[in-house]
């Protein structure tokens, strides 16, 4: 049985323990926010928090998550309670096909928490793990570098703000 | 318009009255079927195949094209919200299920592609929306007492004498009137919603991980099944030991289906552990003695022989080679690419009590069922297939054999199944874009007019492996021996008689040309073949803009003018070449920066693209690229943006990384780190530059993609010199 910290819920689950824990996290829990792209950690589509870093969780053990904090898409805003950075998202038109938004937007609140104000060359650093391949890129970092500046520092509970720009 | 007379009840009660509401027929043709494909839910109205309007003024859209990321459910919500006046992010979107109905009037079937939808549905689905208004007023005018002319319209409200009255209001009056077929439409002037940019209506549920995807389905006693497929295309099982997968945790069956072995566990990442655990023996196939050098040796002995389908022949080719002032010959190599759409094949399908229901998203909802039926043995009509938000598509999603898969499995274990494939099944088992060869000998003028074009083009065939891979869906009944001959037949067709369009558009037509030939000859080797974003013009273009470059260099003449000068009978590509040439009149890249220039016709759009870029430590590197794109009325202008910006990067992505070799008949790379595809600190700023030309929409979903390998190959030339015919794009040192 391995415990560790799910959007701020302790959760246990008996899942064997070499299974990904992006598989857990869906198959498991069924969160499904988080999407399996390429199981080898080239894509970034199943990012997640752990303890605040952005990790790829489809080659994760979850022995390795024991006692963690993991924070997945759906502990970082609702549609009703939007983070700042899916704010700009949804003012820029930013997804296309949608289905790596998560791990970009997880990508990016986790590179915001560490450098709220980065360069364009920071985003392309942080942001160089995730693929697109409708080739959103250019208004991925258009809606990070809008947010950045404002007041980041989120917190699941409490009520999202406006973008900042 | 007036309340049904009891004359009329025959022609409803075929109509079908069900629930407490009326479902009168209506189709985008006019002609209604029996009976709609959807029910009036707590007293809703249901006017025809689109729309449901609820008392509490919620209002379903049944979306009939499928969502990969083109923005197709805010652009059609758009045209059928502006003639009904509503907002397109208002409605509830649901994407619709299969009927005729929801056929797509370009195709007369239930796909979608072919960057079709903006421009077959702009008037029907307006039209749709119009009567559904028209029959709202009416209602609202019997139960306000007033003429319907003394009524306007507010999104989702009818507004009287300065009060506003909820469209829901009025759902049980309309629903027993008739809707007429032909209400007028709003002038362009009056548009409120269309041409106009406001965010996708998918963006929130994006951006929040709560859209759906096919991969998200999970349903009570859901398994989970992995394949395990030969790696070579088309070998059979010879021998397996299923022992050591059986023995695996979680493992509940382990079964041969046509495609391979399949095991099937209670969760995902079981099953695909114990698919590990089985070393299947394959069958030889000719296929298997083939690599990317012996390929290439096929296609170059083809080109230099003289077989071939005469696909264009006009003018005189050889009278104006003898007009030429200069002549110039080169051949063009383009390679196998795999779509790899972020989301990898899944499906998920339930059998029970002689029913089924499948969740996939699919470009074809159609063929879909009709594989269902095919390989569980139910009749269409007890199958609902519920499509999803597609995870990218590009053309893959219209190729279903994962759905074959799930349905032999399910039938086979009894239980629900989710199928998933991984990213290595995506590159190694999937259906490619056909590589080709192809050779262009064009000659000059002095007046810098082209005399001639003799081009020559050898490669496989993709609409007859679409015809193998959609007529079982689309035509269940048919047996496969039919379905054999058909296929043969079109073979046979494309391969002596009449060239598949699809493999040779785009390879001459944009140009004046007096003296054309065109010529094609098959060469396929065993992989299946499909259409993949931008299909045939996704190569030819590199070809054809490649060569175009270097008549007008060799001519001594601007690449413009000279695109300018051959295409005085295309004025609508003209205008768009001459826009983007004037801009690119303007640019002054940086020290060590150069621009390419190129453009294209495709799916009825004219695009023409500038690339500025550098060479790093013998890289190539794209910084920015310029499109300009006349795609008549842009139904959202910053959809259009992002399809052309998205193209690009697609585009970009096979111009610079994109191959597939084969080794020993199997594809070689196998995930993102072989099959690269480009991330964001190698992505250009793109600009995008509308030409309004106020003609009905035309295709966005493709045409952004031809002109930006060429483009990119020209710019490398005037950085370098080097003249690179073959993608993707590697520089000499």
């Amino acid at each position: 049985m391995i415990e560790f910290k799910l959007n701020g819920a302790i959760v246990s689950t008996d899942d064997a323990p070499d299974t990904p824990l992006l598989w857990v996290v869906r198959d498991t829990f069924k969160l499904k926010g988080s999407k399996f792209g390429c199981g080898a950690g080239l894509c970034g589509a199943c990012t997640m928090h752990i303890d605040g870093a952005a990790i790829r969780t489809c080659l994760l053990p979850i022995s390795r998550v024991a006692g963690r904090d993991v924070t997945t898409i759906e502990g970082l805003g609702t549609p009703e309670n939007l983070h700042p950075l899916q704010a700009a998202w949804h003012e820029l038109s930013v997804p296309q096909c949608g289905y790596c938004q998560s791990g970009q937007i997880m990508s990016a609140a986790a590179l915001l928490a560490d450098n709220p104000s980065p360069s364009a060359a920071d985003v392309d650093t942080a942001m160089a793990g995730n693929i697109c391949r409708c080739g959103c890129y250019g208004r991925i970092k258009e809606a990070i570098l809008q947010v950045s500046g404002a007041a980041l520092a989120y917190d699941a509970a409490a009520p999202a703000q406006e973008t900042g720009a | 318009m007036s309340i049904l007379n009891v004359s009329r009840r025959g022609f409803l009660k075929s109509s079908g009255i069900v629930g407490g509401g009326l479902v009168v027929g209506f189709s985008l043709s006019g002609c209604g079927r029996a009976p709609l494909p959807i029910e009036p839910e707590a007293g809703g109205f249901v006017p025809n195949a689109f729309l449901q309007i609820s008392p509490d003024n919620s209002i379903r859209f049944y979306c009939p094209r499928d969502e990969m990321g083109q923005g197709v459910t805010t652009g059609l919500a758009t045209l059928i919200g502006e003639e009904l006046d509503v907002d397109p992010a208002a409605f509830d979107v649901v994407f619709a299920g299969v009927h005729p109905d929801y056929n797509n009037p370009a195709m007369m079937v239930q796909n979608t592609g072919g960057s079709t939808s903006m421009k077959a549905h702009y008037l029907p689905l307006r039209q749709v929306g119009a009567n559904t208004r028209a029959v709202l007023i009416e209602a609202a005018a019997i139960e306000l007492n007033l003429r319907a002319d003394q009524l306007e319209t507010d999104n989702r409200y009818i507004i009287a004498n300065g009060s506003r009255y909820p469209y829901g209001k009025f759902v049980n009056t309309a629903a027993r009137l008739q809707a007429p077929e032909a209400a007028p439409l709003k002038s362009t002037d009056d548009f409120r919603y269309i041409n106009h940019t406001f965010p996708r209506i998918d963006a929130v549920a994006k951006a929040t991980g709560t859209a759906e995807f096919g991969i998200d389905i999970d349903i009570p006693g859901m398994h989970h099944a992995v394949v395990r497929r030969s790696p070579v295309t088309g070998a059979l099982i010879e021998s397996v030991d299923t022992s050591a997968a059986k023995a695996m945790p979680g493992v509940t069956d382990v079964i041969k289906i046509s495609s391979g072995i399949a095991v099937v566990a209670q969760k995902y990442w079981q099953a695909k552990q114990a698919a590990q655990k089985l070393e299947p023996v394959w069958q030889e196939v000719p296929l298997g003695r083939m690599d990317s050098a012996s390929l290439r040796h096929d296609y170059e002995q083809l080109m230099a022989g003289e077989d071939g389908v005469v696909a264009a022949d006009e003018g005189d080719i050889e009278a104006g080679l003898e007009a030429a002032h200069g002549t110039l010959e080169a051949q063009y190599w383009t390679p196998y690419l795999a779509h790899a759409p972020l989301e990898p094949m899944n499906a998920v399908l339930n059998i029970a009590d002689g029913k089924a229901e499948l969740w996939s998203g699919t470009q074809s909802s159609q063929a879909a069922q009709g594989l269902v039926a095919r390989f569980s043995g139910i009749d269409p009509e007890n199958i609902t297939v519920h499509n999803t938000y597609m995870g990218g598509a590009f053309g893959r999603r219209g190729f279903l054999t994962h759905v074959i898969e799930v349905t032999e499995i399910a039938t086979a274990v009894d239980k629900p199944i989710q199928l998933v494939w991984s990213r290595e099944d995506d590159i190694r088992h999937g259906v490619y874009r056909p590589s080709s060869l192809m050779k262009i000998r064009a000659g000059i003028d002095a007046q810098g007019n082209v005399t001639t074009w003799d081009a020559k083009r050898v490669g496989g065939n993709v609409g007859v492996d679409t015809l193998r891979s959609m007529l079982p869906g689309l035509f269940p009944g048919l047996g496969d021996g039919t379905i054999n001959w058909m296929v043969g037949m079109a073979d046979t067709t494309v391969r002596g008689w009449i060239a598949d369009p699809t493999s040779i558009e785009g390879i001459f037509e944009d140009y004046d040309f007096e003296n054309v030939k065109v010529t094609h000859t098959t060469v396929e080797h065993g992989l299946p073949l499909a259409f993949w974003r931008a299909v045939g013009h996704s190569y030819t273009s590199f070809a054809k803009e490649s060569m175009m470059d270097e008549l007008a260099i060799a001519a001594g003449v601007d690449p413009v003018e000279f695109r300018l000068t051959n295409t005085q009978n295309n004025p609508r590509l003209n205008n768009v070449i001459r826009i983007a040439g004037e801009v690119m009149r303007e640019m002054q890249p940086a020290q060590g920066r150069y621009l390419g220039f190129a453009a294209h016709h495709s799916f009825a759009t004219d695009v023409a693209e500038i690339a500025e870029v550098s060479i790093d430590n013998g890289k190539v590197r794209v910084h920015k690229v310029t499109c300009v794109v006349d795609c008549g009325i842009a139904v959202n202008p910053d959809v259009v943006r992002a399809q052309m910006e998205g193209s690009i990067m697609f585009g970009l992505t096979a111009a610079l990384y994109g191959n597939l070799d084969l080794e020993g008949g199997a594809i070689r790379e196998s995930n993102f780190h072989d099959y690269p595809i480009l991330r964001m600190n190698e992505a250009p700023a793109v600009e995008v530059i509308i030409v309004d030309s106020g003609t009905e929409p035309t295709g966005v979903g493709e045409p952004g993609l031809p002109p930006i390998a060429p483009a990119v190959a020209n710019a490398v030339f005037a950085a370098t010199g080097q003249r690179l015919r073959s993608l993707p794009l590697k520089l000499q040192v």
